[in-house]
């Protein structure tokens, strides 16, 4: 079960000089400040170093019980991944509270990452390793015997359709064949709590089903009634998977529930409309309803009618 | 405790088999660092087994040796070979592709003698061209004897006692063992033992802080539960390890190196068998210590391995400088040269090659000043660990 209760967070901008730190960036990684909507002016001008601060999560909530999915939708730079890294413990929270299976994220850290798999964005293995030895130094360092980490390297890779991958090295492998060997790795120590950061990035179809598959047993009872946070910026994920949605957009949760309560709350029969309105306000919506009908393009900035 | 400094060995373990994999690297280390030493001292040896070559063939080139006679029975009489130089002689010394120093000896030599006006003789070397510069003295040694040879045979004919003209006597009396002798050629030695173990670090520390970063493994790896300062512990013992791996290789790379040693008298001279070795090692595993830790250091703050190259040449050239104020003699030994790391095991090694005892002074400050690198190093990396998963 995890919790989230308006976290926020804000970084310090980077200054205008270094905006050639844009190059240095690999591909898959991001920055800190990756979720940052905009850059505060009123802020800047109220710290005393007059240093401009990045929002990268205003006030994002989540509630995911046991046995359930919960997706975490939400354009690019909602904030998404601030948040699952606030949550795995990675950067602390300038405000709000993180529990997971009612433990404090801040004050308890190791315990919560004991009980929790984390998918984080970027997902490197070490190409000198084998995918099973990938996945068995994880579950080492999760204090696994090496026997019972093998044996649930194993189980992993028959769960993920990968025993063919094992013993082979990671360097030559593919997109699909890395995320499966990342995922088997987040979860060799069978965690109550799982948290998936755009899993589906970079798969195939048949990669996203079998994974759509793994993730719908281990919601099952025989799965272990995991909880599974799972957050995406892809609308058919969502509808296709989740049993609730949470939509964040510019750092903020700004509606939670089924995918059929949301389509009720804005009127919408289309997912994709009701998301475009949830996120980025109803606005949005329409100025994007008019260009799809009228011929000439609207004046006024996109005013409601 | 016991969880973490399980988790301690679990990373140790993974990151040294992950080092020891890379083939192409250790390879390239193993040759370029461990087998650089040998090589040169063979190199050294040949050197100077052809210099000692020349000394025994006792032969001087003299251009012009027809207008002076009298030399040439002197000469002949030390059992010199007395040979023409070549015409263009200065020219081939220059581009040293003529190795003796030539006597130039003027036209009218024989009749200047005989009139008392003290010719003047040439001994025409080039300083650049280091191998003529090494039997200059010879040379010079060789005509003085002639010049005295003349003046007592004159003061011989005036009834003149010879010992007026050596008021004193002068005698060499050197206080350098062979041993200490031998370090000026075998000096350089502890340079090339201590270059392996930084590039034996090197690599292995970037792969495991910026090439960690740079794979985007590094955030996974910060969502386990084990303690930040045992994964940093763990990565940094196996850089250790490596490191301290090629320290011990390229000083045991030294043992078969002296049997094929060319000159007898170097290796007569080069004393380095595994009572050396093993002091070597004891005084170069603090240093491979200290450097993996300073290395990862370095490195933690960048975000690519290249970056972390670029970086860590601070490093490289600092390891790479200091010991050269001991092999130029800079002021000589300075109690400051102990607390530089490098600089300090240089002077330990060249101590150790000269037979010299080392005091307890000697070992405490070196490994002092590498231990506090090492936990400073190691408490930078752990500190800085999170913020660069996430940057």
């Amino acid at each position: 079960m995890i919790e989230i209760r308006s976290v926020a967070k804000s970084f310090a901008a980077p200054a205008p000089p270094r905006r050639a730190t844009w190059a240095g960036r690999g591909s898959g990684e991001r920055g800190p400040a990756a979720g940052a909507d905009a850059i505060d002016g009123a802020d800047a001008a109220r710290t005393p170093a007059r240093e401009p601060r990045v929002h990268a999560v205003r006030d994002v909530s989540l509630d995911a019980p046991d046995g359930r999915i919960t997706g975490l939708l939400g354009p690019n730079g909602a904030g998404k991944t601030t948040t699952l890294r606030m949550l795995a413990a990675l950067i602390a929270p300038d405000a709000g509270t993180m529990r997971v299976d009612g433990i404090d994220v801040v004050a308890r850290p190791r315990e919560v990452l004991a009980r929790t798999g984390f998918l984080s964005d970027s997902r490197g293995l070490y190409p000198r390793l084998t995918a099973r030895e990938n996945i068995v130094y994880y579950g080492a360092l999760h204090g696994m015997e090496r026997e019972a980490a093998d044996a649930r390297a194993q189980d992993l890779a028959r769960m993920f359709d990968m025993t063919a991958l094992l013993d082979r090295r990671a360097a030559g492998f593919s997109q699909g064949e890395r995320m499966k060997t990342a995922l088997a790795r987040a979860l060799v120590h069978d965690p109550a709590n799982i948290v998936l950061d755009e899993p589906t990035n970079g798969l195939d179809v048949l990669a996203t089903r079998a994974l759509r598959e793994s993730l719908r047993w281990l919601r099952t009872p025989e799965g272990g009634s995991k909880c599974i946070v799972f957050s995406t910026h892809i609308m058919q994920e969502v509808e296709r998977l989740c049993d609730s949605v949470v939509v964040v957009a510019r750092g903020r949760t700004v509606a939670t529930g089924a995918v059929a309560e949301l389509l009720a709350e804005t009127g919408e029969s289309d997912f994709e409309e009701a998301f475009v309105k949830l996120a980025f306000g109803p606005e949005r919506a329409i100025a994007h309803d008019k260009n799809e009908h009228r011929v000439e393009p609207p004046r006024g900035g996109g005013a409601p009618p | 405790m016991r969880r973490s400094l399980a988790a301690v060995l679990v990373v140790l373990r993974k990151e040294l088999s992950d080092a020891l994999r890379d083939r192409r690297t250790l390879a390239t280390v193993v040759v370029s660092s461990v087998l650089m030493g040998p090589l040169v001292l063979l190199a050294i040896s040949g050197l100077v087994a052809s210099l000692e070559s020349r000394a025994e063939q006792r032969e001087v080139y003299v251009a012009g040796i027809a207008n002076a006679p009298t030399l040439r029975n002197f000469l002949e009489r030390q059992t010199y070979i007395v040979k023409e130089a070549p015409a263009d002689f200065e020219a081939r010394l220059r581009r040293s592709t003529f190795s003796d120093p030539v006597v130039v000896v003027p036209a009218d030599f024989e009749a200047a003698l005989v009139r008392g006006d003290s010719p003047v003789v040439e001994i025409v070397s080039d300083s650049a061209n280091q191998r003529s510069e090494a039997s200059t003295t010879r040379i010079e040694r060789l005509l003085g004897g002639f010049s005295r040879e003349r003046a007592l045979l004159s003061l011989a004919l005036r009834g003149v006692s010879a010992q007026l003209l050596e008021p004193m006597q002068i005698e060499d009396r050197d206080l350098a063992s062979t041993q200490t002798r031998a370090t000026r050629i075998t000096g350089m030695l502890p340079y090339f033992v201590m270059m392996a173990v930084l590039y034996g670090a090197l690599n292995a520390a970037l792969d495991t802080t910026a090439g960690e970063r740079e794979r985007g493994s590094l955030e996974p790896l910060l969502m386990n539960p084990a303690e930040r300062w045992a994964l940093v512990a763990g990565k940094w013992g196996a850089v250790a390890c490596v490191s301290m791996l090629i320290a011990v290789l390229s000083c045991l790379s030294f043992l078969p190196g002296q049997w094929v040693l060319r000159s007898d008298t170097l290796a007569a001279m080069f004393q380095y068998g595994p009572r050396e070795a093993a002091l070597f090692i004891v005084i170069l595993l603090p240093l491979a210590a200290a450097l993996a830790a300073v290395l990862m250091a370095v490195a933690i703050r960048c975000r690519t391995f290249k970056e972390a190259q670029a970086t860590s040449t601070v490093v490289v050239l600092a390891v790479s400088l200091l010991p050269l104020v001991n092999v130029f003699d800079l002021g000589g030994e300075a109690p400051w040269h102990l607390w530089a790391p490098a600089l300090a095991q240089n002077t330990l090694m060249t101590r150790v090659l000269k037979g010299e005892a080392l005091g307890a002074e000697q070992v405490v400050i070196p490994l002092t000043v590498c231990l506090a690198l090492t936990a400073l190093g190691v408490w930078y990396v752990a500190r800085e660990l999170q913020r660069a998963a996430v940057k």
